[in-house]
């Protein structure tokens, strides 16, 4: 396995949600999502006033989509990284940083929210998110998945898929 | 290599659909996308030029169940297939759980489907990966086609040592779509825990 897989659990993953709350307090930002590399949500904040944001798994995907190829782009150009990315439209926008090598740092924000801030917070949120991205990646979990496991998922796959 | 999300107890996998450009990849995703009951998909988003070639990737979110307490997913994604978009291919592929393979039945798409399958080979290697660590499952497409090759032909240019279970089918009526979403996913989830 080349590619060591995210996993956020127990207090990790607490410290990154109260990361991330902070973080769309500190702003104003409607949502605040840790995302991976690959595109899954790792974990996420929906401030408490926004409306129902839209299909996170979409966001996600995207979002990582873009940050690959952004970084394809960098090296193509020998740099070693860009700097964070801000896409801003009429009424929303969007921050996505990176949070080590492994994860990705997304706030969704409308134009209440202050992009100075967004800008200022969001760094400082995608720093405190390196470090504990790191620290999972140093403590992975031993996953107890075992044959049970994969008879129940193959009797699921027969209903979803078909026999 | 799959995500495991256990605050929001989520097992996660990533599937991509491979192969040379036009074999009929995008097409599973849309068979699969209008079969599978509401509740059990997310949206399909395809990043596709006017002309409906895909230009960065198509993805579709299905979900699996509860397994063990395990909300279990699979995100299929789909590549670009024309020879151009190899940066984008190869984005895609990083941290793959498994593979399908959509060859074209078509006689002068053999070379392009040989020529897919080594750059897939290229592809992975950049990322330490070998094809035989990964699971793979081969669908040779377009049955239908009246000067469809046989499909030990097909085989025999992208997997001549008859490694990956193999399925026919005609995505555009569905035929084989199903067979060969399940037998990936079965052969992705077999590796769960046991230390793959
Ligand atoms: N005859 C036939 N055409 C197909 C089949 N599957 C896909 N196609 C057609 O092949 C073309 C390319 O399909 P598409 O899914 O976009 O290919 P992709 O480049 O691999 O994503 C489309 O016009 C499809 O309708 C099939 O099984 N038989
Ligand atoms: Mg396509």
């Amino acid at each position: 396995m080349v590619e060591p897989s995210l996993v956020l659990y127990g207090a990790l993953y607490e410290r990154a949600l109260g990361v991330l709350d902070e973080t769309l307090r500190e702003t104003g930002a409607r949502y605040a999502l840790l995302i991976d590399r690959k595109g899954f949500v790792l974990a996420h904040k929906e401030a408490l006033w926004a409306p129902k944001p839209p299909p996170l798994d979409s966001l996600a995907t995207l979002v990582a989509g873009n940050a690959a190829a952004t970084q394809a782009l960098a090296k193509l150009l020998g740099e070693a990284r860009f700097q964070e990315v801000v896409h801003q439209g009429e009424h929303m926008g969007l921050y996505v940083d990176e949070a080590g090598e492994a994860a990705l740092l997304v706030l969704v924000f409308d134009e209440n929210a202050p992009l100075g801030k967004i800008k200022l917070h969001g760094k400082r949120a995608a720093e405190t998110l390196a470090r504990l991205a790191e620290e999972a990646l140093a403590n992975p979990p031993k996953l107890n998945l075992d044959t049970q496991y994969r008879e129940e998922a193959k009797a699921l796959l027969d209903e979803l898929f078909g026999n | 290599m799959s995500t495991i999300n256990f605050a929001n107890r989520e097992i996660n996998f990533k599937i991509v659909y491979y192969g040379p450009g036009l074999s009929g990849k995008t097409t599973n995703l849309k068979w699969i996308y209008s079969r599978i009951p509401e509740g059990r998909k997310g949206e399909m988003v395809s990043l596709a030029t006017e002309d409906e070639r895909t230009l960065f990737f198509d993805f579709l979110p299905l979900d699996l169940g509860e397994v063990k307490g395990f909300k279990t997913r699979f995100h299929l994604y789909t590549v670009p297939g024309q020879v151009f978009y190899n940066a984008s291919r190869k984005l895609i592929l990083r941290g793959v759980d498994g593979i399908v393979f959509v060859a074209d039945s078509a006689p002068n798409r053999l070379r392009a489907n040989a020529e897919s399958m080594r750059n897939m080979r290229e592809n992975l290697a950049e990322y330490g990966l070998k094809v035989e660590d990964l699971p793979v499952v081969l669908q040779v497409n377009k049955r239908d086609l009246p000067d469809a090759l046989p499909v030990e032909m097909v085989r025999a240019v992208v997997d001549p040592e008859g490694r990956f279970p193999t399925f026919e089918a005609v995505a555009t009526e569905g035929r084989g779509v199903f067979e060969t979403l399940k037998e990936v996913s079965r052969l992705v989830l077999a590796r769960v825990g046991s230390g793959a």
